[in-house]
C-alpha cells in the first residue's frame, strides 16, 4: 500500500466514523462545535499547503476566509443568490483574491511575504470597518458597501431550516464533513503528488530542481491559488452557518487560534493540521473554565511547542518511528 | 503657510515616535534576523510601567521613564532567553522565532489586560503648554517627543558607531559566522540588542502613550507600522529606518489633512505593498543577489 493509498484510506475511514457522531448524540452544542472544527479544520489543512508544504510565510489566510464570507453574504444580500450557487462562487472570488496576493508576494522571501501578507489583511479590515458612507439604506439603516463594522445579516441559508426546522444544524454538519472530506483529499493529492514532490525538490536542492525546469514562480502562485479554494469555501460555510458575517473574521486572535493549529499538529503533514485542530478545539473547550485566561494560556502552548517541539504532534511520532527504523 | 507648518509639525511629530520604535525592530532584524512580533505588547508595557510608577508609586516621571527601560530591557533579555536562544541553531529560525514571539506578545498583552483591566488611562507623563508658531500650535508635548527621539537617534548612532559594543554588533550582523570566528561572543550580542530594544520599545510605549492614552491592545498598530517602516527601508538597515520614519511620518500627516484620518493607515499600507512589488528588498536595502 502506498503512503498516497493509505491516507486516502485513512480520510474515507475518518469521515465514516465521524458521521456517525450524530446519530450517537443529538446534543446541538456538540454537533455545531464539530461543524465549527470542520471549517476551521478545512482553513488549516489549506493554510497548511502554503506555509508548511510550499515553504510560504503567509499570514493571508485569514482575509482569503473573509473574502469567502463576505463574498457568499454579499451576493446573498444585494443580488439574492440562493446559497448553494453562491457559496462555490465565493470560493472562486477567494481564488482570485489569493492569485492576487500571491502575485504580489512572488519575488519576496521569508519575514517580508508574512509582514505583507499581514498588511494587506489589516488594509482590507480598516477598508471594510471605516467604510461608513450608505451603500443602500434599507428600513434596518444605513448600509456601506462592505457592511461596516455591523457587517451582514438575513442574506439567507442553504434552505435546510425550512425542510428541518429545529434540526437544521445536523444537516449542516453533514455539509461541512462533505466539504472537510473533499479538502482532506485535495490536501493528500498536493501534497503525495507533482506539486508536493515539486515543492520538496526545491526545498531540498533548489538548484538541481530549477535546473530541470522546475519553476518557483509558477508552483507558488498554483499553490496560492489552489489552497484558497477550500478556505474561501470553508468561509462561505461560515456565513450560512452563523448566519451573521462582520469585520470579526479579520481578528488576530482567530489567526493566532489557527496558526497554533498548525504549529502544534506539525507544519507540512497531512494530518498534522487535523490533530492539531483537534488538540485545540478541545483544550480551548477545557480552558472555557478559566475564560479570561484562555488567550494567555494559548500564547504559551504556541510558545511551548515552538520551542520545544518545533515540528509537533505529527513530527513526534515521525522521529519515534524513524528512531525505531535506525536501531 | 499655516497649514504646511501644522503638517510639517505633526509629520515630524509622528516621524519621531516611530523612528524609536522602529530603531529597536531593525537592530533586531539585522543582528539576529529575528522579526519581533512581541515588540507591540513591550510598547504597552513600558506605557504600564511608567503609569504604574507615577501614578500608585506617586515617583517623579524621570523614575518612571528609567523603570519601564529597565523592565522591558529585562523582557527583552527574557525573550533572548526564552525563545530566541534555543531556537537559534535551527534551519527554520526566522518563521519559528516569527510564532514563538507572536505567543510571548499574547501572554504579556492578556497580563497587562488582567493587572490594569481593559479601560483606557491617561498617561500622567505630559507636559502642558504649547510653543506658537504664527498661527500655529505646537503642544510641548510634541516638542518633548521630537527631543527624546533626536537625543535616542544620537545614542544609537553613537553606540553603534563608536564603542567597542557597537563594532560588535554590527560585525555580527553582517557576518555572524565570520563575526564569531573573530572572538565576538555572539550570544552575550544578541542578549544585548534584544535588552537595548526592548529599552527603546518601552520609550516609544511612554511617547505614544502621552499622546493617544493607554489601553493593553495600544501596541497593535504602531508594531505593524514600525515594520513597514523597516520593510520599506529594508529589514535590519538601522539608519534607512529611521529616514523612512519620518517620510513615512509626513507622508502620514500629509494624507490625513488632505483625506481624513481614516483612511492614513490604508493608504500608506498601499503605498508600502507598491514600494514592495518594485523594490523587493526595500529603498535602502542591498540588493541581495540570491540566482535561485
Amino acid at each position: 500500500v502506498t503512503v498516497a493509498k493509505r491516507d486516502i484510506f485513512l480520510c474515507f475511514a475518518l469521515t465514516a466514523a465521524t458521521a456517525l457522531v450524530p446519530l450517537v448524540t443529538g446534543t446541538r452544542y456538540i454537533i455545531t462545535q464539530m461543524t465549527l472544527f470542520f471549517i476551521w479544520t478545512m482553513v488549516v489543512t489549506q493554510w497548511n499547503l502554503v506555509l508548511g508544504v510550499a515553504g510560504i510565510f503567509s499570514l493571508a489566510q485569514m482575509a482569503l476566509f473573509a473574502a469567502g464570507a463576505y463574498a457568499t453574504a454579499m451576493l446573498g444580500y444585494y443580488f439574492a443568490v440562493p446559497m448553494i450557487l453562491a457559496m462555490p462562487a465565493a470560493a472562486l472570488a477567494a481564488v482570485f483574491v489569493s492569485v492576487v496576493i500571491g502575485l504580489a508576494c512572488l519575488r519576496l522571501r521569508g519575514p517580508y511575504v508574512a509582514l505583507l501578507t499581514l498588511a494587506i489583511a489589516q488594509v482590507i479590515y480598516l477598508i471594510v470597518v471605516n467604510d461608513t458612507e450608505c451603500f443602500t439604506n434599507p428600513p434596518s439603516g444605513c448600509m456601506p458597501l462592505f457592511g461596516g463594522v455591523r457587517g451582514f445579516s438575513r442574506f439567507g441559508d442553504l434552505g435546510f431550516r425550512s425542510l428541518l426546522g429545529s434540526k437544521w444544524y445536523i444537516a449542516h454538519f453533514y455539509v461541512g464533513l462533505a466539504m472537510l472530506m473533499l479538502a482532506t483529499l485535495f490536501s493528500i493529492a498536493i501534497i503525495r503528488g507533482p506539486l508536493g514532490l515539486a515543492f520538496q525538490a526545491l526545498r531540498d536542492n533548489p538548484g538541481y530542481a530549477m535546473s530541470r525546469g522546475i519553476s518557483k514562480f509558477k508552483y507558488q502562485l498554483w499553490v496560492f491559488g489552489l489552497s484558497a479554494f477550500f478556505t474561501g469555501l470553508a468561509g462561505a460555510l461560515y456565513a450560512v452557518q452563523f448566519g451573521v458575517v462582520g469585520p470579526i473574521v479579520f481578528s488576530l486572535a482567530t489567526l493566532l487560534f489557527l496558526l497554533s493549529m498548525i504549529v502544534v499538529g506539525g507544519m507540512g503533514t497531512v494530518w498534522g493540521p487535523l490533530l492539531g485542530a483537534a488538540v485545540l478545539m478541545l483544550a480551548d473547550e477545557g480552558m472555557r473554565e478559566i475564560g479570561d485566561w484562555r488567550d494567555i494560556g494559548l500564547g504559551l502552548i504556541l510558545v511551548l511547542f515552538v520551542v520545544l517541539l518545533p515540528k509537533g504532534l505529527a513530527g513526534l511520532r515521525l522521529t519515534q518511528v524513524s528512531a525505531k527504523r535506525g536501531e | 503657510v499655516d497649514v504646511l507648518v501644522q503638517i510639517v509639525a505633526s509629520g515630524l511629530t509622528l516621524g519621531a515616535m516611530y523612528a524609536v520604535s522602529t530603531v529597536g525592530l531593525a537592530l533586531v532584524y539585522g543582528s539576529l534576523n529575528m522579526l519581533n512580533m512581541s515588540h507591540g505588547a513591550l510598547l504597552a508595557l513600558g506605557g504600564y510601567v511608567c503609569f504604574y510608577v507615577m501614578t500608585a508609586l506617586g515617583l517623579p516621571a524621570i523614575a518612571g521613564v528609567a523603570a519601564a527601560m529597565i523592565i522591558c530591557g529585562l523582557a527583552g533579555l527574557a525573550i533572548y532567553h526564552i525563545a530566541a536562544r534555543p531556537m537559534l541553531p535551527s534551519r527554520n529560525f526566522e518563521t519559528q522565532i516569527f510564532i514563538a514571539t507572536i505567543g510571548i506578545g499574547t501572554v504579556l498583552e492578556n497580563f497587562i489586560l488582567r493587572v490594569f483591566g481593559p479601560q483606557p488611562v491617561a498617561q500622567p507623563l505630559n507636559l502642558k503648554g504649547a510653543l506658537v508658531i504664527g498661527g500655529v500650535h505646537i503642544p510641548n508635548q510634541n516638542i518633548l517627543i521630537m527631543a527624546v527621539a533626536v537625543a535616542m537617534m544620537v545614542a544609537i548612532a553613537f553606540l553603534l558607531n563608536r564603542t567597542r559594543t557597537g563594532r560588535a554588533i554590527r560585525a555580527t550582523a553582517q557576518n555572524r559566522d565570520a563575526a564569531q570566528l573573530m572572538g565576538i561572543r555572539i550570544g552575550r550580542v544578541y542578549a544585548k540588542v534584544l535588552a537595548l530594544s526592548g529599552a527603546l520599545a518601552a520609550l516609544s510605549g511612554i511617547m505614544i502613550s502621552s499622546l493617544s492614552g493607554l489601553l493593553p491592545n495600544m501596541g497593535g498598530d504602531p508594531m505593524l507600522k514600525a515594520f513597514v517602516i523597516c520593510v520599506v527601508a529594508g529589514l535590519g538597515n538601522v539608519f534607512g529606518a529611521v529616514s523612512a520614519a519620518f517620510v513615512l511620518g509626513l507622508l502620514e500627516a500629509i494624507i490625513q489633512y488632505l483625506l481624513g484620518v481614516q483612511y492614513s493607515f490604508a493608504i500608506l499600507l498601499l503605498i508600502v505593498i507598491a514600494v514592495l512589488i518594485w523594490r523587493p528588498y526595500g529603498l535602502f536595502g542591498k540588493q541581495q543577489v540570491v540566482r535561485l
